[in-house]
């Protein structure tokens, strides 16, 4: 590259723009906003896991000095999901509740405790319902009027996929070896740090406002205007910064709907923050999942044909459900070389909280899987399972037997980087009884490639305003939850204007005045908004390079815009950013401009397919040590090193930050999460009891920044939010087998279980502890869909830019 | 809810004499955890000791350390006399974080009566007194081993505070504290084991492996009688015969005997000619 076109901005290692106003507590979160004259609401939740509604009373509450409105399930009778297809919720439910928690009425009264006092004197009468609460319940027969739903395919069941590429059964039949393993991954929460809040202000003009802790403000603003009946040019919601997400914001949410209607119904603002409690109860985490699957492969390991089945338990309510189900089983094919394809999926409904994303959605479930799996696999082929991994990578820039479109993939550079730092090679076989080391694979989505409702439009949009005198204001509806996605609009927009990200202005995650970002979800927003950033300042960048070549007399394409100037690539001669841009504005009136990103259309030509599409992947290895203690079953993990192919790294800071947040909240879903209930009653709704690691139980993390340089990412750019995460779980458990020889098969991998396995061990059994089998299921009728194959890529796909090239 | 903040020891007496239900507190780490969702804690008489500076005392005498009712762990860790019975920082410096080391308080530890108290099976292991006072009933004087009856079941009166632990000093040539927990700190114990050796004999303490923190009667006496002891499973009989530990949200039984047998053995075969 020459030193014309090299990056001052991108790929520099600095502090996130809004670092210093969250490190000094001067950022405003939702819980933070305190408006004259505010309410606070409470919700009150279901104490029963399914039961019809029979009555509620509400007078004592209402006689209850300083209650200023009480709502109940009448007062918003209009459904309401995020996905189109499930809209199964009501704010407060009507008729009928369907897990412990499940919000019935909802009061806003002078203070906290007045509002708690207050719905502890609603008295709801329930008549029961019989209940399912795991896999296996939740698939059996039940009578009509006891579904939890009245909509699915049968009975609890939620969704059902049966996908067939290829010819499964004939690729087994004809391979080398087959291998079989039934795998079960544990529920867990997203444990933000900050709890969901939501504060809502009707005004006298008629006008709404919701200020939301919220990852997705435009779909809260949607479901908002649904839910009130309200037209949405009325409703503005701004997301507020959030205190963490990774998914548990990601649906439109009853507090917030009760905010603004219980405003509505006082003429007061009203706020209503979550308890940790409530939390545990809104959920919308990681879906426990049982998994089957059967591999063939060649004589080399190589995979000829994936049979896969998942199981999952989705709680009460749709959420994310249908793509949560379709994510089990649609990114095994972008790793490695998968031409026979089989995959089955159930989603049952169960009268526990509502799953739905969380870090990775859907993906390091069948993960953890496979990557076991493969471990085995290359054990009892007497194969290096590094060099096994690497032989049947993916290509660069190739099509999946699923329809998968894959670009740039740095995953063998990824596999050799960690493999190289860890001594994999030597190191494996030679460590001592108790330590061990594993690896494994992962990949994660740079954005769906599909909006949540399905449209033609753009998925993302900057404006940019410039001042006269030089400022730079950015808008976007992008909501930063802690990942960086503001430092990154910075970033963007000042490597192109030839600024520092300081210059730039932020006008973010508000629906009246910034222009459309669908959320921060699917680890879409450096990828989408990046290209939309960059689009913008582009605009900008061309009027004041026409500007000043005019005024200088120069020729416009050998000026450049940076350290603040735009000026003559070789001479420098040019003026101050800020002395161009009042001549720009003389020559194009007011400076302002618009960029948008809409992906290609990826969707393959099956139903379902909607789901796995992403204009780019991300790839990531990792290599565990691990000490475990056979005397107590503690494993402790004594170093990761992770590779990441984040295609390039717009800030090299920040995504090692993520690597490493990734790795650590791996290491929770690994060694102790789980959300764990009694009869619909979850055990351990506090930080007290549900365990996530302290640092002293986080290892060092050396990271390796590979970077692939994508074609379509904002100079080449891919995600690194979620990819991360994925190669930890199975990682851990390879380790721990070659720690102790003992198969955990189950997560979290607790003491108790190593201790189960390694005495099952001693008494000659396989030192295995995990599920034993899987439900017989109709998973209904075959879609059998032709693999594409990897010689012949389809004829309408090109890639736009290919690898090394810069736009 | 009503609090009563005692003005002196004989106050806090004498109210806990007029009202034997009202419930003493100090640092409140247990209280104040489980506050939010026990409502029925919310009508309870308070007792509040917290500002009867003339409890918050440590003492070397010549032959013991007498803890009063509102030492908390940190006076403990912080206090270099403690290395004559480094059990007590040992235990203290697991219990919680510095926060709550800093509040909670070895009487509190031991009233509260959890199975799992950290501060308990130090304190046992160094045959630790509780000093009972009332109003009318005077001082009284309780081996800590025989403190608890059974699950919370406390020897004391309902007209009786516990206004002081003492430690005996005595030479110890063996002594441990071990902690499994769910992760190395803010834990709690899923398997403890204290033990001590003096002029005295053996002191094998277990907690969260039964009802109370308890002594392990048949073990003391199967490594004092230097029973020949080869793994881990040769201690099995005499832990069933002392411990009953059960399933519940942070562990199983299963695993507790397993690792209690585990640890106990791998501490004790360094020191024991009879552990081979």
């Amino acid at each position: 590259m020459s030193d014309r076109h090299k990056l001052n901005v991108i790929g520099t290692p600095a502090a996130k723009v809004d670092g210093l106003t969250k490190s000094t507590g001067q950022e405003i979160y939702a819980d933070d906003i305190d408006l004259p004259k505010m309410l606070f609401g409470k919700m009150l939740g279901a104490i029963v896991p399914h039961a019809r509604i029979v009555s509620i009373d509400t007078s004592k509450a209402a006689a209850l000095p300083g209650v200023k409105a009480i709502i109940t399930g009448d007062d918003m009778p209009r459904k309401y999901g995020i996905l189109p297809v499930s809209e199964d919720e009501y704010p407060l439910e009507t008729d009928r509740v369907r897990f412990v928690g499940d919000p019935v009425a909802a009061v806003a009264a002078v203070d906290e405790a007045t509002a708690e006092e207050a719905v502890r004197l609603i008295e709801v009468e329930y008549e029961e319902l019989p209940t399912a609460f795991d896999i296996d319940e939740g698939l059996a027969p039940v009578a009509e009027e006891a579904r939890i739903h009245d909509y699915g395919p049968r009975d609890n069941v939620h969704k059902l996929v049966n996908l067939h590429f290829g010819d499964v059964e004939g690729a087994i039949e004809r391979a080398d070896t087959v291998h079989e393993g039934v795998y079960f991954y544990s529920g867990n929460n997203h444990l933000a740090m900050e709890e969901h809040s939501a504060v809502a202000q009707y005004g006298a003009d008629g006008r709404l406002t919701v200020w939301s802790s919220t990852q997705t403000p435009h779909y809260v603003h949607k479901a908002m205007a649904k839910v009130l009946d309200m037209p949405a040019s009325r409703i503005r919601i701004v997301a507020t910064p959030n205190g963490g997400g990774f998914g548990g914001k990601s649906d439109p949410f009853p507090h917030e709907f009760c905010a603004a209607k219980l405003s509505m119904e006082s003429g007061r603002p009203v706020k209503i923050t979550l308890t940790r409690e409530e939390v545990f109860y809104m959920h919308r985490g990681r879906h426990p999942v049982l998994m089957w699957l059967r591999t063939g492969h060649d004589d080399q390991g190589h995979i000829t044909a994936l049979d896969f089945k998942s199981f999952v338990d989705g709680g009460s309510y749709g959420s994310y459900g249908v793509a949560s189900t379709y994510y089990t089983g649609a990114l095994q094919t972008v790793t490695y070389k998968i031409p026979n394809y089989r995959f089955r999926g159930v989603r049952v409904f169960t009268n526990k909280p509502a799953c739905g994303p969380k870090r990775g959605h859907g993906t390091p479930q069948p993960r953890y899987a496979l990557e076991i799996h493969l471990d085995k696999v290359a054990e009892k082929l007497g194969l290096d399972p590094v060099r096994m991994r690497r032989s049947m990578l993916v290509d660069e820039y190739t099509m999946t037997a699923n329809h998968m479109r894959v670009t740039s993939c740095g995953l063998d550079e990824c596999l050799a980087k960690i493999a190289e730092a860890a001594d994999f090679e030597r190191v494996r076989g030679t460590l001592p009884y108790g330590k061990g080391i594993g690896v494994a694979v992962g990949s994660y989505l740079s954005g769906a490639g599909l909006p949540i409702y399905w449209n033609k439009m753009p998925h993302t949009s900057v404006d940019l305003k410039v001042d006269r005198g030089g400022g730079v204001c950015a808008k976007c509806m992008e909501i930063d939850i802690g990942q960086g996605s503001n430092s990154v609009l910075a970033m963007t927009v000042a490597e192109v204007l030839g600024l520092t990200p300081d210059d730039v202005q932020l006008v973010v995650s508000d629906t009246d005045t910034t222009p459309i970002d669908l959320g921060s979800y699917s680890s879409r927003v450096t990828f989408m908004m990046g290209n939309a950033a960059k689009e913008a300042a582009e605009k900008i960048r061309d009027m004041l390079v026409a500007a000043v070549a005019e005024k200088l007399g120069l020729n416009a394409t050998e000026l450049v815009l940076r350290h603040r100037r735009v000026e003559h690539h070789g001479t420098g001669e040019g003026m101050r950013f800020a002395e161009a841009v009042p001549i720009a504005e003389a020559m194009f009136g007011q400076l302002s401009s618009t960029g948008s990103y809409t992906p290609p259309r990826l969707a393959g030509p099956y139903k379902g397919s909607g789901v796995g599409p992403s204009p780019a992947y991300s790839y990531s290895a990792a290599a565990v040590l691990v000490d475990v203690d056979p005397e107590t079953g503690i494993v402790t993990p004594e170093r990761v090193w992770m590779a990441h192919d984040v295609g390039r790294a717009v800030n090299p800071m920040l995504v090692e930050g993520q690597v490493e947040g990734s790795v650590y909240m791996a290491l929770g879903e690994i060694l102790m999460e789980e959300q764990v209930f009694r009869n619909g009653l979850h055990k351990i709704p506090s930080m007290l009891e549900y365990k996530s690691p302290t640092f002293l139980e986080m290892p060092p993390v050396e990271t390796f920044i590979v970077e692939s340089i994508d074609g379509e990412g904002p100079f080449g750019a891919k995600e690194v939010g979620q990819g991360p995460l994925l190669p930890m779980p199975p990682a851990v458990a390879n380790a721990v087998y070659d720690a102790v020889g003992v198969r955990i098969d189950e997560l979290p991998i607790t003491p108790e279980k190593v201790m189960a396995a390694l005495a099952d061990k001693e008494k000659g059994g396989p030192g295995r502890f995990g599920p034993g089998g899987v439900p017989e299921v109709d998973f209904g009728e075959v879609l059998a869909v032709d693999p594409v194959w990897y010689d012949q890529p389809p004829e309408d796909w090109i890639p736009t830019v290919r690898r090394g090239e810069e736009s | 809810m009503r609090v009563h903040l005692a003005s002196s020891l004989q106050d806090a007496l004498a109210f806990k004499a007029t009202e034997p239900d009202a419930w003493p507190i100090a640092g409140g780490t247990d209280a104040m955890v489980h506050w939010p969702g026990a409502h029925e804690m919310h009508e309870r008489t308070w007792l509040d000791l917290s500002h009867l500076n003339e409890l918050r005392t440590v003492e070397f005498r010549d032959d013991f350390v007498e803890l009063g009712a509102l030492a908390t762990y940190w006076d403990v860790i912080r206090d270099a006399r403690f290395t004559a019975l480094p059990l007590l920082p040992q235990a203290a410096a697991t219990v919680g974080a510095v926060q709550i080391q800093t509040r909670g308080t070895w009487a509190g530890n031991i009233a509260n009566a959890s199975p799992a108290a950290d501060g308990v099976p130090a304190l046992m292991a160094y045959d630790a007194e509780v000093v009972l006072g009332s109003r009318d009933g005077g001082e009284r004087v309780v081996a800590l081993a025989d403190f608890y009856h059974g699950y919370k079941q406390l020897e004391a009166r309902p007209e009786e505070l516990i206004t002081a632990v003492r430690v005996p000093l005595r030479a110890h040539d063996h002594q441990d504290f071990i902690k499994v927990g769910s992760r190395a700190a803010q834990a709690i114990t899923k398997v403890g084991l204290a033990y001590a050796h003096s002029s005295e004999g053996w002191r094998i303490v277990a907690n969260s492996m039964a009802p109370t923190v308890c002594r392990c009667a048949a073990v003391e006496t199967l490594v004092a009688a230097g029973t020949a002891v080869a793994g881990p499973d040769d201690l099995a009989d005499a832990i069933a015969e002392d411990l009953t530990p059960i399933d519940d949200i942070r562990s199983t039984g299963a695993y507790r005997l397993r690792v209690f047998g585990r640890v106990l053995y791998h501490a004790l075969q360094p020191i024991c000619d009879s552990f081979s």
